[in-house]
């Protein structure tokens, strides 16, 4: 194998240990997503939460499969509305939708590329 | 040692409504359609939709003053949506069963002999349980030794409410298939099944247990003996695992606008090509043969059909070679004046581009052929990275008047960071 663009030719009799290191570059999908079959992303309304540290525009990573513990963020259904809260206060006759895994803030965004 | 053979269908109820409805819990128990992008008939039709009388496959116009009194959601298709919840769930029912034929985009047969379940049923619901938990869509299970069976217990399993989603049936069963029709069984349909009520064979347990020689007769030597011993409980339809190559072709559109310019029809016509001819690379095959349909409108007098098919010198999947010979086709036969309604195009005679021989008469020129693929092969990623339509024909953008009237499709939930569903926080005001 020899790698012309640089003037440099590497004969590659040892396999090359760089080849490895391509394939465990970190891969923030997986971080945050890490059972994509039932994880949905939602964008935050308003501002209720800004003193929580949660703003209008996240994204909020929720996953449908987690069995929710009494400290998790949740999402449930009231009133044909999504909502997003502890489970603490989730209304008793909330139908619950999945557990919040992360909130995704962004502090500088960059301009949407189109589609 | 061997399994009696053992399979499960998996088949969402209602799919496209389904999908609609994940993102919009208003509306749950509402009367709701999914519409075909192209025509506007009916594909999917939610339970209080189907009780209105709406028919699947019938134009919504028709239906318009029922579906304005009853406040019928009416959503035009959104493939994204359905293509991505379609894949989790493949994903899920593949990670449960590794032995899977994804049979179409809403129905999964699963090959459940080696997993050893003690109790069939109860792992059904537990599946459908789950399937509804992690990924929001109802869907019906039928379990039974032959897939023509496992089927039949599907459409059981969602029209009776008491069975909870799942139903099992085994070869002594005659109930439920005394209760199927010989129309809805798989692989009757519509013009076989009044051959079979003619001879007295009304369902599918008359069918399992007429004389072979019969039904032989009435439905074909080769489906008749399949038919019977499929409803009788032995297995003769086994998984497949291999996606189905497709014969031929056909991709259509009704225009937006009647039109008799050329200029539309043209542009619509390199459209069409372009995504028959990448479907056709995908499968790595090549045409022999091609055709396209010119029709005016059925609703307006004069109607007119016009029907071509082009023998090709030599077989090819080049979207610009494909596109050349319909232009010139379709120019020397448009009428002027007449306002055309609808096109399609036929890519006929399909064949593995790896299996094309040269041919004895020369025509076939591998090394233009392999330039061409390679051209090709730089178009279709180029689409597929970046979007389809990236790279186009020159015509495709020659005009957007063919463009179908759209309906409201719904926002693309998960295929668009503008348009995700969106969630509010909860606070001790807006109390619910």
């Amino acid at each position: 194998m020899s790698n012309e663009g640089n003037g440099i030719s590497v004969h590659s009799g040892f396999p090359n240990a760089a080849d490895d290191a391509r394939l465990t570059s970190l891969d923030l999908h997986s971080l945050l997503v890490p059972q994509p079959r039932s994880t949905f992303l939602f964008a935050i309304e308003g501002d209720d939460w800004r003193e929580q540290g949660i703003y209008a525009g996240d994204i909020a990573v929720i996953d449908r499969a987690l069995v929710p513990r009494p400290t998790d963020l949740v999402a449930w259904i009231h009133d044909d509305n999504f909502l997003l809260g502890p489970l603490t206060d989730a209304h008793p006759d909330a139908q619950l939708w999945g557990v919040v895994t992360s909130i995704i803030h962004r502090y500088r965004q960059q301009e949407q590329r189109k589609s | 040692m061997s399994r009696k053979p053992l399979f499960a269908l998996v088949d969402c109820n209602n799919f496209f409504v389904s999908c609609e409805r994940i993102f919009r819990p208003d509306l749950e128990d509402k009367p709701v359609v999914v519409l075909s992008s192209n025509d506007g008939c009916f594909v999917a039709r939610s339970n209080e939709a189907k009780a209105l009388g709406l028919p699947m496959g019938a134009p919504a116009f028709k239906y318009r003053e029922i579906m304005d009194r009853h406040n019928v959601v009416c959503f035009s298709a959104n493939f994204e949506l359905y293509g991505d919840i379609s894949r989790r769930i493949t994903n899920l029912l593949s990670e449960v069963c590794p032995r899977i034929e994804v049979y179409s985009i809403d129905e999964s047969f699963l090959d459940i002999s080696a997993l050893d379940i003690p109790d069939v049923e109860a792992w059904g619901r537990e599946l459908r349980a789950r399937v509804l938990r992690e990924i929001s869509v109802p869907v019906s299970i039928g379990i039974a030794p032959t897939k023509t069976l496992a089927k039949l217990a599907s459409e059981h399993a969602k029209t009776t409410p008491e069975l909870a989603g799942a139903l099992t049936i085994d070869s002594n069963d005659t109930l439920y298939r005394a209760k199927t029709p010989v129309e809805a069984i798989w692989g009757v349909g519509w013009r076989l099944a009044p051959k079979l009520k003619a001879a007295g064979i009304m369902n599918a347990h008359d069918v399992a247990k007429a004389r072979p020689n019969l039904i032989k007769q009435l439905v074909g030597s080769i489906h008749g003996s399949q038919l019977v011993m499929e409803l009788s409980g032995q297995s003769c339809l086994p998984l497949e695992r291999e996606a189905q190559v497709q014969q031929s072709i056909m991709r259509g559109r009704t225009l937006g606008h009647d039109t008799s310019s050329e200029a539309d029809l043209e542009a619509a016509l390199a459209s069409l090509t372009a995504r028959a001819a990448f479907r056709l690379r995908e499968q790595r095959q090549v045409t022999h043969r091609i055709g396209f349909t010119l029709e005016t409108s059925r609703h307006k007098p004069g109607y007119q059909r016009i029907h071509r098919e082009i023998k090709l010198p030599a077989p090819t999947n080049d979207t610009g070679e494909i596109l050349a010979l319909l232009s010139h086709e379709l120019a020397s036969i448009m009428s002027p004046g007449k306002q055309y309604h609808r096109l399609n195009i036929h890519l006929l005679a399909l064949r593995g581009q790896d299996t094309i021989q040269s041919d004895i008469l020369g025509n076939f020129d591998d090394q233009k052929f392999i330039r061409q693929s390679a051209r090709m092969e730089a178009l279709d990623e180029l689409n597929s990275k970046f979007g389809r339509g990236t790279l186009r024909y020159a015509s495709e953008n020659l005009s957007n008047a063919w463009l179908p009237l759209r309906g409201q499709g719904s926002p693309r939930y998960v295929s668009s960071w503008s348009e995700l569903p969106t969630i509010r926080c909860y606070t001790a005001q807006g109390k619910n």
